[in-house]
This record gives C-alpha cells, structure tokens and sequence, in this order.
C-alpha cells in the first residue's frame, strides 16, 4: 500500500521521537552537554504532544497493516508522551550529580518511549511484538544506568532475564495462535474465533501463553516477584517509568487485543483472568503491608492497581473502556507524583535511592509542601474522595458491578482495605517527629526546579481530577470510542 | 449572577494565601483577610440589587457536575432566592464588619499571647466565611452538609486557636463533639430523605415531598425530627445547647461571628429551607417551638448568674436563637429570619464590643472585676445601651424591639398561648440580665484602669453595627416574599397593639427591677445569695442546670465505663485475627521474595505451568 500525507502525518508523533533519539545521539557525538541532551529531549517529546492534533485531523486511519491511529491510541500516546516527559524532567536533577556519563539516558528514554508508542497504535502481533520489545530492551539499560550501585545493577540484570523469559513465552504464544489461524492481525483472530474455526486447545494454549507473557510485564501475580527488586533497585525515575509508560501501553494494547480478538469470551481463561485478577489485589498488598521501603511499597501497590484494572478487562464491555482510560490517567499521575517525591528526595545522587521510610520521618517538619504532595499521592493510591485515586476506583467498581463480577468487586473491596493500612503508614511516618540523626532530604530550592514544579502541578491536578473530573470522563469517552474495525 | 461564585471563591483564595504564606507580615494578612470578605460582601451587595431589581424569580446556578454513575448525579449548584440573599447580606456584611475589627483585636490580643500566628486565624475566618457561604447556596443537600461540616471544622479550629491552654483545647473538643452528636442526624436525615425520593436536590424534595407524603406521615415526622436533630446541635437548642458557653474559649471576634451571628443560626435556616417537609410533620414542628421556648428560658435563667461577661453573651445568644425556634414551631417563618438578621446585628455589636472592653481592661472578662467603666470607654458604653436594649427589645427605638414582638405577636395570634407565655417570660428575663451586665460592668466603683481603644478598624464595625442596633435597622425587610409562606395571621388586629404594650412593660420592668437590684451596693442580691438556697440557686443557674453534670453521668461516664470494660475486649480479640492473618500472610508472601532470579524465573514458569493446565484441562 502507498503512503500518503495523511498516513505520514498520523505517524508523525512516533517519527518525531524517533528522530529526537537520532538528534540527541549526534548532539552527543559533537559535544557531550547535559542540559543540552535533556532540553533537546523535552523539546522532541513536545513536538511529539502537538504533533496530536494534526494527527487527531486525520484519525482513524490504518498506516499499514500493523498500525491503526484512531482516537484510542492518540489518547493513550498523549498519556505516554506526558508521562514521559514527566520523566525525563525528573530524570534531570536526578542525572545532574550522576558521577557518569548522562546523555545516554535520554536515547534509551526516548526509544523505550517510541516502543509504547508503537505498542498503544499496533492491531498486529508483530508490530505488538516490535513494540513490546523496543519499549522493554533500553529499559533493560536504564533499570542498570547507575550501574556503579550494586542494586542498579542487579535490576537491570534481573529484568533482562525474566523479561526475555516472558518475551518467550510471548512469541511461543503468537506461533501457536498463527499455526493455527494463519492470520496475524487481531481483526483476522477476532473474526476467526467469532466464527468458531478456533476452538482447538493449540489457540487456547497460545493464547494463555501470550497471557503469561503479557503478564509479567503488568506485573501480574504470580508474575509479579521481579517487580518489588526492580523498582527498588532501579533510579526513581526510571521506576516512575517502568510503572507508568510501560504498564500504560501494554495495558492499553491488551484492551484493544481482547476487545477485537475476544478470545476471553471462551469461558475458562475468562475465570482465569479474573482469578489472576483477584490475586494480585490481594497478594499485592499484602506483601506491601509491612515493607519499610518506599519503593518497594510503590511497586506492591503496582501489583494490587493492576489487579484492579484487570476487572475492565474481565468485563470488557460497556464502561470497560472508559473505565480503563480513566483509571490509567488517574493512576499514572498519582504514580508519577510519588515517585517524583521520591526522586526530589533522592537527588542530587548520593549513592542508592533515598527509598527506606526512615528517610522519610518527620520530612513534614523540614519539607512540608514537599510533605503535602506525598501525603496527596498517598490518598490518591488509597482511593480516598476528592482525589483522583477515588475517581478511578469508583469506575473499577462500576465495571464490576455492571458485569456482575462480585469476586472481583469483593477483591477490589478487601484490597483497598489492605491497602488503606500501609498507605496511612507511610503518611504517619512522614509527620512523625524527626529522626535524631538528619536523613535524606531535598534541596532547598526543589520547588524552583522543573522537577518540583511538576511534582506540584500533578498533586493540584490530582486534587483538580478528583472534585472536577468531568473533562478527564470526557476526554476518555472519546477514546473509549468503538475501535474502527 | 454571573458573580455568584465570586462570593464564596474570594474567601476561599484568601484562606488559601494565608494558609501558604504564613510568613507574611501582619498588615498583609488583614489586608488579604479582610479584603477577601470585602470583595464577597461587594459581590453579594451586586447580586442583592440584581435580584431586588428583577421579578424575584429564584436562580439555580450549576456549575459542574462531580460525578455521574447511573442515578446518581450531585451536582455542584447553587441557588439563590430572597432567603439566601438575606443570609448572604448576613454573612457577608457583619462578617466584613467582624473581620475589620478583628484585624484591630487581633494584633491587641497577640501582644499579649506570642507565638500564635496572626495568618492562621485569619486563614480560619476566611475558610469559615467560605463553608457557610457554601451552607446558604447550597442547592443540594450534600452541598449543604459540606458547608456544614464546614462551618464545624473552622469553629472547632478557632474555639481552639489558643491552644497551647488545654482547657481551650478542651471547649473546642466539646464544641466539636457535640454538634457532631446533632451533624449525625442530619446524616440520617439525608439517608431517609434520599431513599424514598432519589435525588438531595433541595428543590426537587420540597416539591416532590407534599406528594409522597400526607400530612403527619410517620415517615414525614422522622425525617423532620432528624434535620432538627441537625439543626439542635448547630443552633445549641436543648438537648444540645451545652457546647455554646464553652466555646467562648476561642477569641471574641470568633465568638462574634461563629458564636453568635451565623454559623449559630444555620439551625434556623436548614428548619426554614426544608420548611416543607416541617409543614408535612406537624408534631415535630410542635416540638420546634417546645425546644425554642424550654431553651430561651434555660438560657435567660443561666445567663442570670454569670459572671463572665462573654459567657452572659452567650446564654443570651441561646436564648435568642430559642426565640427563632419558638417562631420556626409557629410557622412564623418570616418572624424568624427577620429576627436572625436583627440579632445578628446587635449581637456581633455587643460580642464586639465586649471584645473591646476585654482588651481595654487587660484581658479581664470577670464583670465583677471591671465597673465603673462608662467613663473612660464612651463608645464601648454606648454600644452596650444600644445593643443590650436591641437585645431587651426596649420598645419603638430598638431593632430588637420588632423582630421580637413579631414573634410574640405571631405565636399568640396562631394560637400558641403557652409558648406565647414563655417567650414573655423569657423576655422579662432577657431585660434583667442585659442591663445587670450592663450596670455590674459600666457603673459602681471602678476596679481597674481601662484604656479606651483607637482606630478606624476599631470604631468602624462599632458605629455600623450600632447603627443597625436602633429601629433603623428594623427598615431592613428580608426580600421574603414568597420564598416561605405567609404566617398564620390571627384575626384580632386590635390585640397586636395591647400585646406589644404587654411586652414592652414587661421589657422595662425587666430594666427597673435589675436598676433595683444591681444598681449601687448590690445588696439584698448579695444577702439572697449568702441564704443556704440562694446559694445553691446561684451555682444550680451558675451551672446552667448543671447540663454538663447530667450529660458526664449520663452519657460520658457510661461511656467511659464501657470502655474500660472493653480493655480486654474479646469481640476485638476476634476482629484482631484478621490484622494477624494479614500479618501472617504477609511474612508467608514475603518468603516468596528471596531476591534470586532463578527463584523468579522457577515461580513465573510454575505459575505459567498450573495455568496452561488448567485452561487446556478445562
């Protein structure tokens, strides 16, 4: 098929990052300048965010057969693009005393981010994999970026490993399921399953095999144990990454895979999902219940949230959609927020990440805007009203109710009991009374970094989303548009 | 009306500044905390001619909606007819009165009391200002109760505001707990409310409320018997009235405005708002009056034997806001909103100017510790004639005198003998002991030196007030007409003047028999009081009758006994497993993270295995 203006302009916003990469790279290759990589980053991202609505103009549209730009996944390539560039700005003052080279960073970044971009568009299992695999790959590198601390090592050596066990499992799936269908494309399993030419237990078989796949990387249980050691052990931000672009676009690609391919209408892998579903939410927070690191906290309550999100994919139906876009949106600012805490706490570098809550005591008496924002994403995790958290929770439990899935209403329910206890934990210790000794702390001037600006807009916009939620419900109707078949 | 947000956004802005700005210095913080109310006031004053220059049609306002799942709609409205406009007026217009003098109190009282910040109260009084705006625009229940709680939050911070005391902490912790007792049934009154009619509207329910339900429906009165409920707690009406006194812990101003001229009577206008609902009940309406009547009488006698002076104030203010019931519980309910609007005039007149008195004899507030003071404070005793006769209802050049004989006037007329009765006897009472404080505090010897206060900040709000004290003040008619219905007129006009000269010798009777008894030596009211009965009297009315002792054996104590009991509580016992089965699933799970990456990689293909077997076993 030929390409024309308009396919162009609806691959502009993953062209443009592409080309950011290859920019920053000869940048670094003519004089190697910090700021510089990183405004060149930010600059690229941005153009990729405006680069939308012309896009938008021209959407639906299907470039190729491995790529369809609809309202769906520009509405998902704005989220990832946001948060991305919410990342790289934390990534900044996290670099900036780094005792290494930095501008690597913003390359592996940037296609990790084209990957997810990739990913959000594909309704193809090869570009599903090409996307999977750009956006996991430079992770592997990121997770390990500084490298001289021994944990940042071990992550990024751990998720390498486990990851490609999962890609694997993922490809294995995807020759079974093509074995037997001779199609690729989600439309051609869909309209094969939905005339029932796929009953054999080989499709079955594959597609519980690209479950396991798709699973690590959601971090569902049982799949979930690299998720605490890698969010620990990784930079903040790239953690801040890892929970919110990659489970954002494959998530997002998940939905639309068994939204025109419904291979979950066959009755037991649907009780299997929701099993899984029911799991996490309750493995997850269990094992965040008594944990004394910040980071490790985040990524249990990673594992818990995902299990949430996984009731819109059992329902996959009426407000399932919406529902999901909602609770990304919700779930990547709130993420996004407390890592950036996190990070601010963290930097300027000085060796591992300021992550136990011991750090964290008493910070409301030296820190307590700072203080505020932490105490906002803690809420806003928790689900409490009037943050965006409670947003996002009430549509899990729409959806469920809607579709009469009362396990998973009820695992939702028992979850965010258990999680109320820890997320309170970590609240208290931050109004504690100082430790004797001074623990970690942010720089004076945090507030006037990019960095702590951003930190400050995403409470107030997690604040704005929870009592004025009516433009982000909006916005993800439009995405929760039927997919153009 | 496009400005009606601006009225409760201005406040909202300025409790955010002076919250996040706490360094800033004093002059900006009165500036930002009175200015605020001063652009709300200004907003309101446009609002009031708008709607006073158009038909009188009430305007809903919606400006968003929060959520919407299925039924389930709140919005985020508001509505504006000639009661919220008047409530408006109130709020707004005595409340930028107070704020100015208060930015003069103030700075005085802070001399004295360091290391409490002159932000924080204002960002208090601004965030107050804010949830009773709220109350008043309310259009929808829920808004309401936000306002509501509101308006608890902020009294219970500022009953508190000094609160390295204790025992303020202690006033505060009552106030707060009290009115939550009430707040409570007005939570059940929502819940009843919302289950049979789906929808909190206010609108919607007063007019789909005569539908449902005939008059003296069993399920009509519990509803009504739970807003008032609410509104007891609010108002400090019996059974709830115990918190008031207490709360004069917090600083004058606060008493002023919260304790006095609005958040007090949010009781008076939740009952007037949802009178519909009230009309549909009439046994709890009854019960309305019984509860002003009982309480107006309670506090005027308590408010005999006190001797501080913002305490007297107080019982005064209960007895008064019993008044607005004993309308309410006659359906005269322009009478009532008539009569909060002129009570909040000359009673944040007097709670000010006690303020002032308090500053000027050096935080002294025992009366019988001042005297004598007519001399050196002018203005102060100005104000007290003035506001303490709007409060006696002298007759003809008080404000007080109007709205209240209006109220008595209306319960004979409806038929109401007895409460009628009651409102006589509480305004004989009222008279007594306004000018006892009046005569203990600005004759006889004086007992201490006292300089008079200066400034603009000052004298202004004072001279306002004073103002709308007199009969000029009674010119202003709340816009009410037909907002609330028309009270029952009584057929005899030719009583209503019989009546109100009933009343006005019984207001001055009051004033010659406390000239009597507490002008000059004092002292057959001494003698009574040395009398093993008189004395008893004296602390039983002291005590406000002793209440608090009976509520501390009733309910407190009980309370506490059941707790301790429950130190070893077997119940808790078993609902304490479920921490422990967390905790002990947590250390299991926990295992499972040994850190080895061949453990993972072991673990996800065994997780893979069980589940590949089972999808293609099932």
């Amino acid at each position: 098929m030929n390409l024309t203006t308009s396919h162009l302009i609806a691959l502009l916003p993953l062209m443009l990052v592409c080309a950011t990469v290859v920019i920053v790279m000869l940048a670094v290759a003519w004089r190697r300048n910090h700021f510089m990589s990183a405004t060149l980053t930010v600059i690229g991202l941005n153009a990729a965010l405006l680069a939308l609505i012309p896009a938008a103009q021209v959407a639906p549209i299907q470039v190729t057969p491995l790529l369809m730009v609809d309202h769906y996944s520009l509405f998902y390539m704005g989220l990832i693009l946001v948060a991305a560039l919410a990342c790289t700005t934390l990534a900044y003052a996290y670099l900036e005393t780094l005792p290494d080279q930095r501008d690597e960073f913003y390359m592996l970044l940037g296609c990790s981010v084209a990957g997810a971009l990739v990913l959000v568009a594909s309704q193809h299992l090869t570009s599903l994999f090409i996307g999977l695999e750009l956006m996991s790959v430079p992770l592997y590198g990121l997770s390990g970026y500084a490298f001289k601390e021994r944990t940042s090592l071990e992550s990024g050596i751990k998720y390498m490993v486990l990851s490609a066990m999962a890609s694997a499992f993922l490809l294995f799936g995807m020759a079974l399921l093509y074995a037997e269908s001779g199609t690729l494309s989600f439309t051609g399993l869909g309209q094969q399953l939905s005339a029932g030419g796929l009953a054999s237990n080989w499709v079955i078989l594959g597609v519980g095999m690209m479950v396991v796949g798709l699973g690590f990387k959601l971090s569902i249980a049982p799949f979930h144990l690299w998720t605490p050691d890698v969010y620990e052990g990784a930079p903040a931000p790239v953690s801040a990454f890892l929970a919110t672009v990659s489970k954002v676009a494959v998530f997002a690609m998940l939905m639309r895979l068994f939204s025109l391919a419904p291979a979950t209408a066959d009755g037991w892998l649907h009780t299997i999902i929701a099993v899984l579903a029911v799991l996490s939410m309750v493995v997850g927070n269990l094992l965040a219940l008594m944990q004394s690191n910040l980071k490790r906290i985040i990524g249990y309550s990673s594992i818990a949230h995902l299990g949430y999100l996984l009731t819109a994919l059992v329902a996959s139906d009426g407000l399932a959609l919406e529902a999901t876009a909602v609770y990304l949106v919700t779930y990547v600012a709130t993420v996004l927020g407390a890592f950036g805490v996190i990070t601010l706490v963290s930097s300027p570098y000085r060796g591992a990440d300021a992550g136990l809550l011991y750090h964290y005591r008493g910070l409301f008496w030296r820190r307590p805007y700072l203080t505020a924002v932490l105490t906002v994403m803690m809420l806003s995790l928790a689900g409490i009203p009037m943050t965006a958290g409670f947003i996002g929770k009430f549509y899990v439990f729409s959806v469920g109710v809607e579709s009469s899935l009362w396990w998973l209403v009820g695992g939702v329910v028992l979850g965010s009991a258990l999680g109320l206890y820890y997320y309170l934990r970590v609240m208290v210790t931050l109004y504690l009374s100082p430790a004797e000794q001074p623990g970690r702390d942010a720089p004076h001037d945090w507030a006037q970094q990019v960095g702590g600006l951003m930190v400050l807009v995403l409470a107030v916009l997690v604040l704005i989303m929870g009592v004025y939620p009516q433009p982000l419900i909006d916005l993800a109707q439009m995405a929760g548009l039927q997919f153009p078949i | 009306m496009t400005l009606l947000p601006l009225v409760f956004i201005c406040p909202l802005v300025g409790a955010l500044l002076l919250a996040f700005l706490r360094g800033m210095p004093q002059r900006l913080a009165a500036l930002i905390g009175v200015g605020s109310i001063a652009l709300s006031a200004l907003s309101v004053a446009v609002i009031a001619v708008t709607y006073l220059g158009g038909d009188h049609t009430p305007v809903t306002v919606t400006l968003w909606q929060w959520i919407s799942v299925g039924d389930f709609t709140p919005r985020f409205s508001l509505y504006v007819d000639g009661l919220t406009i008047t409530m408006l007026g109130v709020i707004t217009g005595v409340g930028f009165l107070i704020h100015l003098f208060a930015s003069w109190y103030m700075t005085e009282d802070l001399k004295d009391a360091t290391g409490y910040l002159y932000t924080r109260f204002f960002a208090y009084m601004n965030l107050f200002v804010f949830s009773m705006l709220l109350l008043v625009l309310a259009d929808n229940l829920m808004l309401l109760y936000l306002g509501w709680e509101g308006v608890g939050l902020c009294s219970y911070l500022l009953i508190g505001y000094y609160y390295r005391d204790l025992d303020n902490a202690r006033a505060a912790f009552k106030a707060f707990i009290v009115t939550r007792v009430g707040d409570v049934f007005l939570a059940i009154g929502m819940f009843i409310l919302y289950a049979r009619f789906q929808t909190l509207d206010i609108q919607t329910l007063l007019a789909l409320a005569p539908e449902a339900w005939s008059k003296g429906d069993m399920m009509a009165e519990l509803a009504a018997l739970m807003l008032l409920g609410g509104a007891v707690g609010k108002s400090a009406q019996l059974p709830l009235q115990t918190w008031l006194a207490d709360a004069m812990a917090g600083p004058t101003p606060v008493s002023a405005l919260i304790h006095a001229a609005t958040m007090v009577t949010a009781g008076v206008y939740l009952i007037a708002r949802t009178h519909v609902i009230f009309e549909l009940a009439p046994m709890t309406l009854g019960l309305v009056g019984i509860v002003g009547a009982l309480t107006l009488l309670i506090a005027g006698l308590s408010a005999l034997a006190q001797t501080d002076i913002k305490r007297v104030l107080a019982y005064s203010t209960m007895s008064q806001i019993g008044y607005m019931f004993l309308a309410l519980g006659v359906q005269a309910w322009d009478a009532a909103i008539f009569h909060l609007m002129i009570h909040a005039f000359f009673k944040a007149l007097l709670f000010l100017t006690s303020g002032s008195v308090i500053i000027a004899c050096h935080h002294e507030q025992n009366m019988f510790r001042m005297g004598g003071l007519r001399k050196p404070l002018k203005l102060a005793y100005a104000c007290f004639l003035v506001g303490g006769s709007a409060l006696a209802a002298l007759p003809l050049v008080t404000a007080g005198f109007y709205s209240k004989d209006e109220i008595l006037w209306l319960s004979f007329a409806s038929g109401h003998e007895v409460l009628w009765a009651f409102g006589l006897m509480g305004a004989f009472l009222t008279s007594v002991y306004t000018f006892r404080m009046i005569f203990i505090v600005f004759h006889g010897e004086e007992k201490t030196r006292a300089h008079a206060p200066h400034g603009l900040a000052h004298h202004l709000p004072l001279v306002v007030l004073l103002v709308l004290s007199t009969f000029i003040g009674a010119f202003i008619h709340p816009p009410l007409a037909g907002v609330l219905p028309a009270s029952p007129e009584g057929d005899a006009e030719g009583l209503q003047l019989v009546l109100e000269v009933v009343s006005s010798i019984v207001a001055i009777l009051g004033l010659g028999i406390a000239a009597a008894l507490f002008l000059g030596r004092r002292r057959l009211v001494s003698a009574l009081v040395k009398t093993d009965i008189g004395r008893t009297g004296w602390h039983f009315l002291h005590n406000a009758f002793a209440f608090d002792q009976l509520y501390n054996m009733l309910f407190v104590k009980p309370f506490l006994a059941i707790a301790w009991l429950h130190r070893v509580d077997w119940i808790n016992a078993l609902v304490n497993i479920w921490p422990w089965l967390a905790k002990q699933a947590h250390r299991g799970l926990s295992a499972s993270q040994t850190g080895r990456i061949r453990w993972y990689a072991g673990s996800i293909t065994a997780g893979a295995t069980i589940m590949l077997a089972l999808l293609v076993l099932g």
